[in-house]
């Protein structure tokens, strides 16, 4: 295998080596005039065909009333920060991309994106955006990137497994343990649980504790380990709660599809994917059940951000200000697949009417954004690391979690 | 005495004709293999941050220092251990019995070396896929395992057995491949050796063990020291197995993944990958010696 591997190297080695003597210097930075035509690169992750339709419909719409302006679209399909990262500092970054809320903070302390409050009009009309969702992409009151949409969590559950126990969506998270009791029988369990602190982060803080404290971890902190402690309890005393993998399922999203899971808490990704994958299945959705007393949930969200380095700024922007403008988000969110941040699209679209995603609109007003300083990526990866086997009951929560923050806050050094 | 060489002109032209003729080769070594080693040497002795400015702050041995008392690190190194000590014994003894076996005049063995061939033909990476799709909990291994009345395992998603899973996968898809090394050193032993033993009365196995195995062991040598940097090097398999996290719980983390995500996923911290790096090369280095020293290839002949 390690052979094979070192003959594939060399002879990609030769190919490069070929390939950087034949080309050196072949993007040199053209000067743009008002009448040049320029051409920008746009860069993000891939949808499905119908998200990739919708922003290849956005975007010939921009080329249309932007003639000398050429979009050049492209799709990074795997390990997309990586790839970003790499590229940034190659030097070789596209000029427009997009960036996770949750990767933000880190990125803007690096210098690389471009801050864009002075190429805002007043027609853009910032006030439009969710604040929440904005503010994930500003620092010192600096905006780096504008919210392309976002995405609240809300409760699935399904409605003729309900029916059959006869019992109601539940409201509170008492009562969702209790239903979830009447709910698992053969094989199907009350709630399907993502483990992992990006799903986990409203339940975490619903007693008051803070998962992040001065770009620290501190999940290790007893008001935390307090309000997580059911979800543990739920797998491991009741046994009504189960992860994707302890059914044979990848997510969420299938193990509900595949009725394992009568109720899973998930996003606005699944509906599109129930639809095309399960249309089989009955389920509603609703906000999910308070926690202490509380409504709460999670949003995530995605921005245009500009590359600092870029040589096409005035044309980025121009990308930037049509797709996050009424008009382009309008048609890349018309279909639902994701939802506007802008208020006024939003109620043009009329999607807090809309039977499925209702719950995930009336989300936003109080969710908690994913996203929290630089040190984000590093808590995250020891939290999940150590909730799984508490989750699993391998161990108590607390001592996991203390150990998990001791060793995240020893990464993140000083 | 101190000796001088003078050089001709003859010679100082024959030499420079011959690095000119070798200078691409030199120059793609020097740039692809020699300098990323020398810089993340470099690196390794520095905090750096690479994004945006690039800083680099010199902090001497630090990086090292910081590895003991990261306690994923350690979880990576025991992990690899682990895995390499399981790993490499089976699959090289494997490869022996699965080449022994072809090599026997069996009926129909090219058809069986084409068989057992197959699956180094599969790219890991596809490889992994199959096995996660069989690993799965409805899946066809935990499928045969219940038919047979064993105990079924989330192969994915617990800790304790998602680092086997991985064993087997690779043992699985590694052992062919040197199978086939081991196949063409069995066809050089002389059939002399074999017709002598057999006047002497040796039965198969015998013949095995005091023929076959001793005259492998430049072979066997070989075999270890590879499987030994190929399992050291383990990444691609526990990568796609947890989705590039090292979960469950840590179970599948390697020093390498280890490596990867300090390098990329959290900023400032490639000095310390590297680090982590130079420290993986220098227990190859040592593995690779014991072995050597251990082995006495040479004393065969």
């Amino acid at each position: 295998m390690k052979a094979k591997k070192w003959l594939a190297s060399g002879v990609t080695t030769m190919l490069i080596g070929g390939i950087l003597s034949g080309c050196s210097g072949g993007s040199s930075g053209s000067s743009e005039g008002s009448g040049d035509n320029v051409e920008i690169t746009l860069a993000g992750w891939g949808g499905n065909p119908s998200e990739t339709r919708l922003l290849k419909e956005a975007l010939d719409s921009f080329e249309e009333k932007h003639p000398n302006i050429k979009v050049k679209h492209e799709v990074i399909s795997d390990q997309y920060m990586d790839v970003m990262k790499t590229r940034l500092i190659g030097g070789e970054a596209p000029d427009v991309f997009y960036l996770d809320a949750f990767e933000a903070p880190a990125l803007i302390e690096t210098g690389v994106l471009e801050p864009l409050d002075d190429y805002v009009t007043d027609e853009f009309n910032v006030d439009d955006f969710e604040q929440p969702l904005l503010e994930a992409f500003q620092k010192d009151g600096v905006t780096y990137g504008f919210p392309k949409d976002y995405s609240t969590l809300a409760l699935f559950y399904n409605k003729k497994m309900f029916e059959e126990a006869g019992v109601e969506v539940p409201t509170t998270w008492d009562e969702l343990r209790e239903v979830s009791k009447q709910l698992t029988k053969d094989g199907v369990v009350g709630l399907g649980v993502a483990p992992e602190l990006a799903r986990m982060y409203y339940i975490a803080e619903s007693l008051g504790g803070e998962v992040v404290k001065d770009n620290k971890a501190n999940f290790g902190d007893e008001k935390v380990i307090e309000a997580l402690q059911p979800i543990i309890d739920q797998r491991n005393t009741d046994k009504t709660a189960a992860q994707a993998s302890d059914v044979g399922a990848n997510w969420g999203g299938e193990m509900f599809g595949q009725e394992k899971a009568a109720m899973v808490i998930e996003g606005n990704w699944a509906i599109p994917f129930l639809e095309d994958t399960f249309p089989n299945v009955e389920y509603g959705t609703a906000e999910i059940p308070t926690v202490n007393g509380e409504k709460s949930t999670m949003a995530y969200t995605v921005s245009y951000v500009m590359n600092a380095a870029s040589e096409k700024k005035e044309a980025s922007w121009k990308l930037i200000e049509y797709l996050t403008g009424p008009e382009g988000m309008e048609i890349w969110t018309s279909k639902g697949y994701a939802l506007p941040t802008r208020k006024s699209v939003a109620e043009k679209l009329g999607f807090d009417q809309d039977e499925k995603r209702a719950a995930l609109v009336a989300g936003a007003s109080y969710a908690t954004v994913w996203a929290n300083g630089v040190n984000l990526p590093t808590i995250m990866n020891n939290f999940n690391n150590q909730f799984v086997s508490a989750f699993l009951g391998q161990r108590p929560l607390d001592e996991a979690l203390k150990e998990a923050e001791e060793q995240a806050n020893r990464e993140i050094g000083e | 005495m101190k000796k001088r060489r003078t050089y001709s002109k003859r010679s100082l032209r024959e030499a420079s004709q011959g690095y000119s003729l070798m200078a691409p080769t030199i120059f793609v070594l020097a740039l692809f293999i020699i300098g990323p080693i020398l810089y993340a040497f470099f690196l390794s002795f520095h905090k750096v941050q690479l994004l945006g400015t690039a800083t680099y702050e010199f902090v001497g041995l630090s990086n090292f220092t910081n590895i003991s008392d990261d306690s994923r690190a350690l979880r990576a190194l025991w992990n690899t251990f682990k895995y390499v000590i399981i790993v490499v014994p089976i699959q090289t003894l494997l490869a022996l019995i699965l080449a022994a076996t072809l090599n026997a005049g069996l009926k129909g063995q090219s058809i069986f070396r084409i068989v057992y061939f197959l699956p180094t033909l599969t790219s890991s990476a596809v490889l992994t896929l199959i096995f996660m799709w069989m690993y799965n909990q409805n899946g066809l291994v935990n499928e045969i395992l219940s038919i047979l009345g064993l105990p079924t395992y989330n192969w994915m998603g617990d800790p304790s057995v998602a680092l086997i899973a991985i064993m087997i996968m690779n043992i699985w898809a590694t052992a062919p491949f040197f199978m086939v090394i081991y196949l063409a050193a069995l066809q050089d032993i002389p059939d002399s050796l074999y017709e002598a033993a057999e006047l002497d009365g040796a039965n198969a196995f015998k013949k095995f063990i005091y023929i076959t195995v001793p005259n492998l062991r430049p072979v066997t040598s070989f075999v270890v020291i590879m499987g030994l940097i190929g399992t050291f090097q383990l990444f691609d398999q526990s990568f796609i197995f947890s989705g590039g996290s090292g979960g469950p719980d840590n179970s599948t983390l390697t020093v390498v993944l280890l490596i990867y995500q300090y390098a990329f996923k959290s900023l400032g911290t490639m000095g310390y990958a590297a680090a982590i790096a130079v420290m993986l090369s220098i227990v190859i280095l040592v593995a690779t010696l014991l072995q050597r020293k251990f082995s006495k290839e040479e004393s065969l002949y």
